[in-house]
């Protein structure tokens, strides 16, 4: 196998929920060794539905393996001081350390960067917050739902005339993940060349915000607030999710150009409405939109979204099936593309998994592995890594270190 | 604060980015890689980037030099044009590439493919170039052909169909069909994603010394985004975009006597303060409510208790209760309120892009870094504006040819 880009680092994971966790299972499909740093008494994903099987168990759920794969687990107790001391231990040998705790538990914990960077002084230390670690606002509690709502990005969001509403896919945990793992490869890339490792403050809420361009510009332009528009656009028309075949199927069909428009009418058998004086223009098929809606779901809803796609795509119209979740699991380009794997897991058997989005040349493949169980490298960890011996892990989880 | 000062290092200096980009998220892939430092120079055609003529635009006056989308996907960048399709513009090309580090590419498979500007197409003029292609279904696949934009790559990825999404459940499958915010997300987390990828391709580099191409599809960037729902499916929830609950309550979006709130107290410390800041009512400790689990399975008699009391509070009302007993819970806030928010302020979040006749508020980068803070270093390039000075002092072209290039519609 080819060289992974992040071979040789290794990362000691104190990351919750999905933000951080799916930031470092991409540093783990990228060649990192990923230590996930677990305890019995406080879990989160661990505890969350959905559970195979309805049957509940701390290996069990669907969002902890789906987000922690290619990692290894170990159960420290951090608030046993002999706990953070083990801590200390896989920080000094670790080459980048992450957490989304709320702001200050860290500190409270003994394991704040000026703390760890005592320990480790070139390490790369990666905190994420609902609303990053400084500033008036930065002691408030946040999860996906918070940061969504504070960040404008429901403003833009909703049906002509409606309230503003959530985005799904919990698109800030996503958003900052892929922020986190940028920032963290070009704080290793910085340490490679200087030998100088750093904090890095990631503020949820500032994520999203940069996911709203237009709206922050008109505003400060023009201070004009932004409508609500439902799937519409401003420079292309028709564009929207038309129903299709089946109960709760839709097509999108995003028509950009007075070409697309002519190809549209032809595939859906009506050549009559190229010339119509009503649809020639942006503007005209903007206002009649709705009638435009009759006479393309009349065709529309003949097709599946895949059929739609196909007879359009040929003809330079562009469209895509509207998938839901397992849909996509079964969506023939994503799978052509490796973006789907096959992972077998001790407790809950063959499972997909969604991977890595891109290709590289120099990496044809890179390594999935199942989620860890609770704690399932606790004696690779601490005697391998770490060093201690057998009888000071056992004197240590009798006195419950390791719970 | 964030935007650093003059003597803090930059993460890529001296690193040279080459842009030619049809669609945003190659433009915002190269601008990520300017905000840590790299040289982006931004090649266009003769007739400008096309969101030069999206907007929005101050007073509404179209001016291809002030769209507030250019200004926000191309500030940190110089701009030359050129008509890369001629003998002489493909050779301007070429020596700007024979000297950079990374190539950023973005447009439809076809679109990219007639340029020949892959690394299989430079790899002897610069073995250890870097291309990334950000395109709208990937360089290989069966739909690598067709074309996409940010609705059809909402929708194929999975995104638009669970928008409106957790915690806000919607009325009806029919009258409230699957929504795209209206914005471009999906070009924006491939150029995160595109800009990570490039890194790693130049972490690989520092050892082997090996150019790459990298192949981002914006498909399977929004497929990224889906993690939760696809575990869900993985495991056997049934799809469905009416669910009442996920499991766990209350993590729910309701509306409040101004406006709308976000209440995520499904913890059991969090369900404690929700119940503080409601004034202790005696329902709360009711059997039926005892853990989250239960909390889901009895929502539709939890979720109008809850409502009785959200009526009577406004959002900031529920705001400062919230954050004095550290529960997770927000009102929905305005565009309006976030540009003029104190703490993003604060924390120096924004960027102020600066012209002769213009001074505009945009987000920044996302992410404050101790030792190698980013730093706004410079407004989008007016169209052009660093042709003839690239041209002449760093690819040695002479007055002449340049002007001859211009005569000819070259550059």
């Amino acid at each position: 196998m080819n060289r992974l880009p992040l071979q040789g680092i290794r990362v000691a994971d104190f990351g919750q929920v999905i933000v951080v966790p799916y930031a470092t299972q991409f540093l783990a499909w990228m060649g990192a060794e990923v230590i996930q740093v677990e305890t019995e008494t406080r879990m989160t994903s661990r505890q969350t539905p959905p559970f195979w099987e309805d049957v509940r168990g701390v290996n069990r759920s669907g969002m902890y393996n789906f987000n922690n794969t290619t990692k290894k687990s170990c159960t420290i107790n951090l608030t046993d001081p002999a706990g953070v001391d083990v801590a200390k231990n896989l920080i000094s040998v670790s080459d980048v350390m992450t957490e989304n705790y709320a702001t200050g538990v860290m500190g409270k914990l003994g394991l704040s960067y000026e703390v760890a960077r005592e320990i480790r002084p070139d390490l790369i230390y990666l905190s994420v917050g609902a609303f990053g670690r400084t500033g008036p606002m930065s002691d408030l509690k946040g999860y996906h739902s918070i940061t969504n709502a504070f960040s404008g990005v429901a403003d833009v969001t909703g049906y002509p005339g409606g309230h503003p509403r959530l985005l799904g896919s919990l698109t800030p945990d996503v958003t900052s993940c892929f922020y986190s793992v940028l920032a963290v490869l070009e704080a290793i890339y910085h340490r490679y060349r200087t030998g100088v490792g750093q904090f890095i403050d990631i503020s949820m809420a500032e994520c999203m915000v940069t996911l709203i361009p237009e709206a922050v510009a008109d505003f400060s332009m023009n201070t004009r607030v932004p409508e609500r528009v439902g799937n519409r656009d401003k420079d292309k028309a028709p564009h929207d999710v038309y129903r299709c075949k089946g109960r709760d199927k839709w097509v999108a069909i995003s028509v950009s150009s007075d070409v697309e428009w002519n190809n549209l009418c032809e595939v859906l058998g009506k050549p009559e409405l190229i010339m119509d004086s009503r649809y020639t223009s942006v503007q005209g098929r903007q206002m009649h939109a709705e009638e435009l809606r009759v006479a393309i779901e009349s065709w529309t809803l003949l097709h599946d979204g895949y059929e739609v796609m196909h007879l359009l795509q040929k003809m330079g119209v562009t469209a895509a099936p509207t998938l839901d979740a397992g849909e996509l699991m079964d969506d023939p380009h994503l799978q052509a593309r490796n973006f789907i794997a096959s992972i077998d897991h001790p407790e809950v058997g063959i499972k997909m998994n969604s991977t890595v989005p891109w290709k590289m040349d120099s990496s044809p493949s890179f390594p999935i592995e199942p989620a860890p169980l609770l704690g399932q490298h606790n004696y690779e960890i601490f005697q391998d890594i770490l060093g201690f011996s057998v009888s000071e892990i056992e004197r240590l989880a009798s006195s419950g270190t390791f719970s | 604060m964030m935007s650093g000062n003059s003597e803090s290092p930059q993460i890529f200096e001296g690193l040279r980015v080459v842009e030619y980009t049809e669609s945003i998220s190659g433009a915002y892939c190269a601008r990520l890689l300017g905000d840590a430092g790299a040289d982006v120079i931004k090649v266009e055609t003769l007739l400008g980037d096309s969101t030069r003529l999206r907007g929005p635009f101050p007073g509404d006056s179209s001016d291809p030099n002030l769209s507030g989308l250019f200004l926000y996907l191309n500030y940190n960048k110089r701009g030359i044009t050129a008509k890369i399709d001629s003998i002489k513009g493909r050779e301007v090309i070429l020596k700007l590439l024979e000297n950079a580090d990374i190539l950023v590419l973005s447009g439809s498979a076809p679109q990219l493919d007639r340029l020949q500007l892959y690394y299989s197409d430079l790899e002897k003029l610069n073995p250890s170039l870097i291309v990334t292609a950000i395109t709208p279904y990937g360089l290989t696949g069966p739909y690598r052909e067709y074309m996409g934009d940010d609705l059809t790559a909402i929708n194929h990825g999975g995104l638009a169909y669970v928008t409106p999404g957790l915690p806000d459940v919607i009325a009806g499958s029919e009258n409230e069909p699957p929504l795209r915010a209206n914005t471009f997300i999906s070009d924006i987390e491939a150029g995160i994603q595109g800009a990570s990828a490039t890194l790693l391709a130049i972490i690989n580099r520092l050892f082997t010394g090996d150019g790459d191409q990298v192949d981002l599809s914006v498909h399977s960037a929004v497929a990224a985004m889906m993690t939760f729902e696809t575990s869900q499916a993985v495991y056997n929830v049934p799809n469905n975009r009416e669910p009442r609950t996920f499991g766990i309550q209350p993590n729910v979006y309701m509306p409040c006597k101004d406006g709308y709130v976000v209440i995520a107290a499904w913890m059991p410390a969090s369900w404690n303060r929700l119940k503080k800041v409601m004034g202790d009512p005696d329902w709360a400790d009711s059997e039926v409510f005892i853990d989250q689990y239960e909390r889901a399975r009895n929502w539709d008699a939890l979720y109008p208790l809850l409502l009785e009391w959200t009526m009577t509070q406004s959002g900031e009302e529920i705001l400062t209760k919230a954050r004095i007993a550290g529960l997770p819970a927000f009102p929905v806030y305005t565009v309006k309120q976030i540009v003029q928010s104190e703490h993003l302020k604060d924390r120096g979040f924004w960027v102020y892009s600066e012209g002769s006749d213009h001074k505009v508020q945009l987000p920044g980068y996302p992410a404050v870094m101790s030792e190698t803070p980013w730093r706004f270093r410079r407004s989008a390039p007016n169209i052009g504006e660093h042709t003839s000075a690239i041209l002449q002092s760093e690819l040695g072209y002479s007055q002449k040819d340049i002007h001859a290039m211009v005569i000819d519609g070259v550059v």
